[in-house]
């Protein structure tokens, strides 16, 4: 593995942050959110600031950006050094000055960050003009400009489109050039590739070098992502409650962390080895899909309509107690076939065999007793249960629709909380009451509370921080085992599923292109596409739990 | 905001007392208006325990007189006693607006559930509430009393439907977006039926927006049966309510205004205290609109 092992003592510093402290802004009770932390960031170098949710990764950036949300939380302390200013002291005119000339920033969701009913040239022109006073023929040519460092095809088109006409790429890339047009000395980017599917982020990063290389910027880089800090840090530093638990050079970093949190961390990364092959079961599938088709008509009221085809003739099944990954970037197609699967919408053609019965063309009525073979469970685990409903009436809910008594039903839930690892006493509270992870195995026990033959997880630990993630993934598997249920696991992700998949789909533009054991998909891939989506999976030449190199590269 | 509020009348230290939890914890306005509406609905509702005239009785001697001991606010063009027929004539009026009220948000409730929830008759639906917007509420409510005859009921109907296409569309798009939440998919993955998931996940959704829209229906409700009696087209006129009243007393406006002022005073009264309770009510159940306002 190549890592970015470039000296930077020598180098001025860019940005140094000394004792920074944050806290909550109410006077009872104030909670630090920031403790002391310190940063140093040099010209030309690549800091990653890394950490679960919470950590306080994001309200660093925003501390420094001098945009922290008033009336919430307030800096108690410690110094933010940029050009021998400390940017705490400075008012809100002065700062504003400097943000976008001397220090910018990228953000996570491209889509909502930028204007939606402006053009994106014209968004890049007004950094020009609120801090430099160019002729227009002038500011033209410097937008023109860094749209082409930025690597936009075709600059004069894009130069006039809206947001919504870009990729979710492309987009970004808009954000970069905004940011860097005028050269500010530091960059900050707060998850700017979380939103992005994987070749679109290995671009981004890339560019985001390119561009430091060029102009000699300094990045302070936030992610959750140990695979992009492996591919992109000179220095990390990890988060954890507020305060700097550690902080190294990324090599060290990753060859012998020093704490038994960065520990923890990486060793919670999965890995991109397949897991081990399991004996094939034999016996009936679970869930038989054949020839699956979903046509989605656009028609518009003059002329003829555009089809566009979410899934075409996808074909697979699934054995009890095996695991089939979907695996493929948004837009493939794979959540499609998941919903098509669950019934959420009406597959244009093909056949859905759960158990002995076809369900792909029945109706509302006649669907409803084939039901509670087949569960779900969804990404969002703060949506996916009714902030209304106490835990308990939620796990209540299918049973009690297939004609369980409430008091059967309420015993059973019971039980499946012991086996999802959470207290008894949780079906009485609600929702909001419990941590991301907590909640997606609340959502796990509701589905499970039907005795499903089939479940369907549509990117159910994508939500997630890795520890967590390694957690609920192993609850999977436990569940799997005690039950004997068959799991269609739908993931954007490679390594989440090289770790709990027997057999995996790839799908690109609703067709599937490979389909065979995860351990052939994943170190013999035979489709171009495939290989694609693993050479853009970051770190993935670095085995993160061993602290060492992959065996095989 | 300051921390802690300086008592500044006997009745906020009265208040100050009763400690609420900190989001419940009201202005001066509100306290006021809850007052002002308290006192105005418990004084019309006992009124004939305490009114010293049959607000009926007329007495051809006693025409237009000023205010004295046995007439407290004068008497009108009949004769009869103006303080009986305003306190009387109260509960007319406010029963009508809290009926419309109650019955638009109920109508509008489930005409809403059923035309967000089912694409098909969404289509429809939605085209007969824009008819029923596209005519004056108004001019409607008057078309629709001459339908069905003047009386306290057809008031109710004659106010209640042109207010029910707002509800419609107030709990329709609510219903809209909580639809694609993933506990709804879920729901009916796990067999729910369609009434059970209109009713115990989405309907609760719609709650808090509507008590809000109850109460501006209710001090519309109130001020249409005034205008629909003043036009005439209201509760037949030996019903005293504020609005006959107000419009008995128009020929003589010039020579005796407190015809038309005392009734138009608690009218005025009551929909302010009413719309201020339903702006509170609005930010206390929409946390963002507190945040905005920090």
């Amino acid at each position: 593995m190549q890592f970015r092992n470039r000296p930077f003592d020598t180098a001025p510093v860019a940005l140094k942050i000394e004792k920074l402290t944050v806290r909550t802004a109410n006077d009872d009770d104030a909670v630090k959110i920031l403790d002391q932390i310190d940063v140093t960031i040099r010209e030309g170098e690549t800091v990653c600031l890394v950490g679960e949710s919470g950590s306080g990764k994001s309200v660093t950036s925003l501390a420094i950006m001098g945009l922290l949300p008033k009336g919430a939380l307030e800096v108690a302390g410690g110094r933010v050094e940029l050009d021998g200013m400390n940017l705490l002291d400075l008012d809100a005119s002065t700062m504003r000055k400097l943000r976008a000339s001397r220090i910018s920033m990228i953000f996570q969701e491209p889509m909502t960050a930028l204007n939606p009913v402006m053009k994106v040239g014209d968004q890049i022109e007004e950094v020009l003009d609120s801090h430099t006073k160019l002729p227009a023929r002038e500011k033209k040519k410097r937008v023109i400009d860094i749209m082409e460092q930025v690597h936009l095809p075709d600059v004069e088109r894009i130069y006039g489109s809206y947001p919504h006409q870009l990729s979710g790429g492309q987009r970004q890339r808009i954000m970069i050039a905004m940011a860097l047009i005028l050269e500010p000395k530091l960059l900050i980017a707060d998850e700017p590739t979380t939103a992005l599917d994987v070749t679109t982020q290995n671009q981004v990063l890339k560019l985001i070098a390119e561009l430091q290389e060029r102009h000699g910027t300094a990045v302070l880089f936030i992610t959750h992502d140990m695979g992009v800090v492996a591919e992109i840090a000179d220095t990390v530093y990890v988060m954890r409650h507020g305060k700097i638990v550690e902080s190294a050079p990324i090599e060290t970093l990753l060859r012998s962390p020093q704490k038994d949190y960065t520990r923890n961390l990486l060793e919670a990364v999965p890995s991109l080895i397949p897991r081990d092959a399991r004996p094939l079961a034999d016996g009936a599938p679970a869930l038989d899909v054949e020839g699956l088709t979903k046509v989605y008509d656009t028609r518009s009221f003059f002329g003829r309509g555009r089809e566009t085809r979410a899934a075409q003739d996808v074909r697979f099944a699934i054995r009890p107690g095996r695991t089939l990954g979907i695996v493929g970037e948004s837009g493939s197609g794979k959540s499609t076939v998941a919903r098509c699967i669950m019934r959420l919408i009406d597959p244009t053609d093909g056949r859905i065999t759960v158990g002995k019965a076809d369900i792909a063309k029945l109706g509302r009525a006649a669907l409803q007793p084939h039901r509670k073979h087949i569960q779900i469970v969804f990404q969002d685990p703060f949506r996916s249960l009714n902030p209304r409903w106490k835990v308990g009436d939620s796990l209540i809910e299918g049973p009690l629709n297939f004609g369980q008594s409430r008091k059967q039903a309420l015993d059973h839930a019971r039980e499946l909380m012991e086996l999802v690892g959470l207290p008894p006493d949780a079906l009485g509270r609600y929702p909001h009451q419990f941590s991301g992870g907590q909640r997606q195995r609340i959502a796990i026990a509701r589905a499970i509370a039907m005795r499903p033959d089939v479940l369907v997880a549509d990117e159910a630990v994508s939500a997630l921080d890795v520890s967590v993630q390694a957690q609920v993934l192993k609850l999977l598997d436990d569940l799997q085992e005690k039950l004997g249920i068959a799991i269609l696991f739908i993931t954007h992700d490679l390594r989440v599923a090289a770790q709990i998949c027997d057999d995996v789909v790839v799908m690109q533009h609703g067709r599937i292109v490979e389909h065979d054991t995860a351990g052939n998909v994943l170190s013999r891939p035979q489709h171009e596409y495939t290989r694609a989506l693993i050479d853009a999976a970051p770190g993935r030449r670095w085995d993160f739990a061993n602290f060492r190199e992959l065996a095989t590269a | 905001m300051a921390a802690q509020p300086q008592p500044t009348s006997a009745m906020q230290v009265v208040l100050g007392a009763i400690q609420l939890p900190r989001r419940w914890r009201l202005g001066f306005g509100p306290i006021l208006a809850a007052l002002v509406l308290i006192v105005i609905v418990v004084a019309t509702a006992s009124a004939y325990l305490y009114v010293p005239h049959n607000p009926m009785s007329m007495d051809a001697l006693q025409r237009l007189k000023g205010p004295s001991e046995t007439y407290w606010l004068g008497t009108d063009p009949y004769g009869r006693d103006l303080f009986s027929r305003v306190m009387v004539g109260g509960q007319v009026s406010l029963l009508i607006g809290v009926a419309a009220a109650i019955v638009s948000v109920l109508i509008g409730l489930v005409i809403g559930l059923i035309s967000g929830f089912f694409r098909m008759a969404d289509a429809l639906i939605m085209r007969v509430m824009d008819a029923l917007m596209a005519i004056p509420s108004i001019l409607l409510a008057i078309a629709l009393v001459a339908l069905v005859g003047p009386s306290v009921g057809s008031v109710i109907f004659a106010i209640t439907i042109p207010e029910v296409p707002r509800v419609v569309r107030l709990v329709r798009s609510v219903v809209l977006s909580a639809r694609e939440e993933p506990y709804v998919e879920a729901a009916i993955a796990l067999g729910s039926s369609m009434p059970k998931i209109l009713w115990k996940h989405l309907m609760p959704n719609t709650l808090a927006p509507l008590i809000v829209q109850g109460t501006y229906i209710c001090a519309s409700a109130i001020l249409t049966e005034a205008i629909l009696s003043f036009l005439g087209a209201g509760v037949s006129t030996e019903i005293p309510t504020w609005g006959n009243i107000m419009a008995e007393g128009r020929m003589f406006f010039q020579i005796k205004p407190e015809l038309i002022f005392w009734p138009g005073l608690l009218l005025s009264l009551c929909i302010l205290s009413i719309n201020l309770l339903g702006d509170t009510a609005r930010d206390l159940l929409d946390p963002r609109l507190k945040k905005r306002e920090a």
